[in-house]
């Protein structure tokens, strides 16, 4: 049987921008919004758009990304019908297979492609937070006869030159690709989303590693490729809520526009649900001793303290007296009493002692995940 | 010596559903009260269900009361939540009224249950009532009942009078822990302060049970499996297990209300929720709560999915509720999908899933008696008293 679209979701790299949060687990594992790891976004689009066969490819601190995948079941991808497989780099014959840029991780995983056999394959990254329906842009790629179609989004103009940019005629037809150029002559973001042909990028992927023209990177090699060789080459514009959360300064804002939704995301639409793996927690616990103001809490906390504009994930507890402002406070971190943080980032079972002061004033504060703070008591 | 070490301690479990009480009315017009809600989002079930699989018990059977099962398999799903769904785990059921229905026509009505227990060939059977809010450690109850080398353990808790059900059954105890008498609650003539109730919890040897309900079966034995295993214990050689963690036994809107409004105690709270043992309920995929800029929050609970803009003082509030700017919900319970308008007032009050309720109304209760708003209503005008 011949599956339509296969898409392969790139969670291997290693996201050093994200500094300690990124330490131990891959980028695409960092939490979310309270109740969501990063690349729940992308494996939602994918179900949301009937993409059904899914492949990851890691490389990077796996393990937490893989637990949370499992057979995903959470996003309804355990059907007879349908999977999502975790890539893991390996050893072969040919030698070692670890991935060397984007288009090479696609490159080293050709058998598993090849054992679903699609018709398009759609490349997708697993760091950002959008809602999006790769069935459209599949519908334009058809449409427009296109072998590789390139998702864009239009960028301010002055922070063009931060992106790789698309430039494109009349007819959406990608003529030039920039990649983060100083003078920009258009402002089309690549949002690093492709649809390909699969059987011309085969082709195209074997005919340059074994002719030593290696396609190591879809921006850097084989856009340019396909454009030099007069393939049909497509940008799809994209124009709803985007954010790449690669530094840690993207994911305190992409999270603080989560809190009151000012990005536009929907998170609450019910027909574009965005699907994770639940944990089963009670219910949170605000106590007489709480204010909880323009903020997102989740099952399993327990709130004494003040918390501001900031959001507490799953199992957080924030002792008495303490404040929390303009802050994420991810997954099972334990706030001591007394303690101040602003405009900061605490990681997943980071544990903060008593009278803490954690300011984020001229640059956002970041504890890494199980990272101790201060002096732990017996009360906290 | 033993030829089959391997199943020693296999258990089954037998979860029955045959409680129904008027005094839940009309919360229980339409579910069993083994799918009531508790705690923002739990269901009395999840208890039951929980102590089974925490116990390792993969096999379990299940009698329902016709015509109440839509609820039971919304909640139940495919058991993916509890592990019911992977390999080696059976889930079968059952209507009890085709044990009444059969015993009518004069013929053997266990028949079902026995065929049941057989097939598990697991050593020991437990049996759950279904009705009683525990965390009982079903592994803890085997222990002792082995070391007995008795027939039939039952689980029992020292309980206040007026936390006891009409039709409860009551252990009558000697001095060493024996059962002497077992009397329903209603039968007793002089009541005392605290009782030994049965809280419908047992293990049995899987062979003795079998052979007991065939036995019983041609007796004319009771049809309800609970009241059957209370006749036996006093029969057979039984013994008593005392319960001392956090119970809740739910027979009427009034203890209801206070075993959900227990939970905002953190002692009673964590002795349910955070032991050892985990409570295990249906998994939703929610937005985290998000509480405005005018929200203000004093001791209550929350689950995922709520938009609150309002005030909440002493309160539970369920998955996906809308509470609005200058609404005040206060000593209530908010079960799902509530929509409370602008400046609503809400007080003593328990609110049915998918209620919604107009700007500016007032619904206000007493402790003894919280109003109930049934499901799916709109409420347009003031509603007083209880």
């Amino acid at each position: 049987m011949k599956n339509e679209m296969l898409a392969m979701i790139l969670a291997g790299g290693q996201g050093s921008r994200l500094k300690k949060l990124t330490q131990n687990i891959a980028k695409p594992a960092v939490p979310f919004g309270g109740r969501y790891r990063i690349i729940d976004f992308t494996l939602s689009n994918c179900v949301n758009s009937g993409v059904r066969n899914i492949g990851v490819i890691t490389q990077y601190q796996p393990l937490v990304l893989n637990n949370h995948i499992g057979n995903g079941a959470s996003w309804g991808l355990d059907r007879l019908d349908s999977g999502v497989t975790i890539l893991q780099p390996y050893s072969s014959k040919e030698g070692s297979k670890w991935f060397e840029g984007t288009a090479h991780a696609i490159y080293q995983n050709i058998d598993y492609i090849d054992s679903i056999n699609p018709e398009y394959l759609l490349v997708l990254s697993g760091d950002h937070i959008y809602k999006m329906d790769y069935e459209d842009m599949l519908r334009v790629h058809k449409e427009k006869n296109a072998a590789l179609t390139v998702a864009v989004i239009d960028v301010p103009w002055d922070e063009a030159s931060r992106f790789g940019i698309m430039n494109t005629d009349e007819n959406n037809r990608i003529i030039e690709f920039e990649e983060k150029p100083t003078e920009p002559k258009s402002n089309h973001a690549s949002m690093g989303i492709y649809i390909f042909n699969w059987s011309r990028l085969r082709e195209v992927l074997i005919n340059g590693f074994t002719k030593n023209v290696p396609m190591v990177d879809f921006g850097k090699n084989v856009i340019p490729a396909y454009i030099q060789s007069g393939d049909n080459v497509f940008a799809y514009n994209f124009s709803g809520y985007w954010k790449d959360v690669g530094t840690i300064d993207s994911l305190w804002e992409a999270n603080m526009e989560f809190i009151d939704d000012k990005g536009g995301l929907n998170i609450r639409d019910k027909s574009w649900r965005i699907y994770s793996k639940n944990p089963i927690a009670p219910p949170q616990f605000i106590t007489q001793t709480a204010t909880v103001n323009d903020s997102m809490v989740v099952d399993g906390c327990f709130v004494a303290g003040k918390v501001e504009h900031s959001i507490l994930a799953a199992n957080v507890q924030v002792k008495e007296g303490s404040t929390i402002k303009d802050s994420v406070i991810m997954p099972g971190a334990s706030i001591g009493k007394n303690v101040k943080i602003s405009r900061a980032i605490i990681g997943e079972n980071a544990v903060i002692g008593a009278n803490a002061e954690i300011d984020g004033t001229k640059e956002i504060a970041v504890v890494g995940n199980s990272e101790v703070i201060g002096v732990k008591t017996d009360e906290d | 010596m033993k030829t089959n070490k391997l199943l020693n301690n296999k258990m089954c479990a037998i979860i029955g559903n045959e409680h129904e009480y008027n005094g839940l009315l009309p919360l229980t017009s339409n579910r069993p009260l083994s799918t009531l809600y508790f705690d923002c989002k739990y269901r009395i079930m999840d208890f039951a269900l929980s102590s089974v699989v925490n116990a390792n018990i993969k096999n379990v059977f299940m009698i329902m009361n016709e015509g109440r099962i839509k609820s039971i398999f919304d909640h139940l799903g495919g058991g993916r939540e509890w592990g019911l769904d992977s390999i080696g785990s059976y889930q079968y059921t059952s209507f009890y009224q085709d044990i009444l229905r059969r015993k009518a026509e004069g013929k053997t009505y266990f028949d079902d249950v026995i065929d049941y227990l057989q097939k598990s060939k697991a050593t020991y059977t437990v049996f759950i009532s279904n009705k009683i809010l525990a965390n009982v450690d079903l592994r803890a109850v085997l222990k002792i009942h082995q070391n007995q080398k008795n027939a039939i353990t039952a689980v029992f808790k020292r309980v206040k009078r007026e936390d006891i059900a009409n039709d409860d059954q009551i252990l009558e105890l000697s001095e060493n822990g024996a059962i002497t008498d077992t009397k329903k609650f209603n039968d007793l003539s002089d009541k005392d302060d605290i009782y030994n109730l049965a809280m419908g919890f047992f293990i049995a040897n899987t062979d003795w049970l079998i052979n007991a309900l065939y036995v019983g079966q041609n007796a004319g034995a009771s049809t309800s499996i609970e009241e059957f295993l209370i006749s036996e214990l006093t029969k057979a050689k039984a013994s008593a297990y005392e319960y001392t963690g956090y119970m809740s036994n739910i027979y009427n809107i009034k203890n209801y209300y206070k075993a959900n409004m227990n939970m905002l105690d953190p002692e009673k709270f964590n002795s349910l929720l955070f032991s050892s043992q985990k409570v295990i309920t249906r998994t939703k995929n929610e937005v985290a709560t998000y509480f405005s800029a005018t929200s203000e929050i004093c001791l209550s609970q929350f689950a995922t999915g709520c938009i609150i803009r309002g005030k909440i003082d002493h309160s539970l509030i369920s998955r996906r509720s809308l509470v609005e700017t200058g609404a005040i919900v206060k000593d209530s319970i908010i079960m799902g999908s509530a929509n409370i308008g602008e400046n609503a007032i809400i007080k003593y009050a328990i609110l049915d899933k998918n209620v919604r309720v107009d700007p500016g109304v007032k619904i206000e209760g007493t402790t003894d008696k919280p109003v109930v708003i049934e499901k799916n209503k709109h409420i347009t005008a003031d509603v007083f008293g209880g």
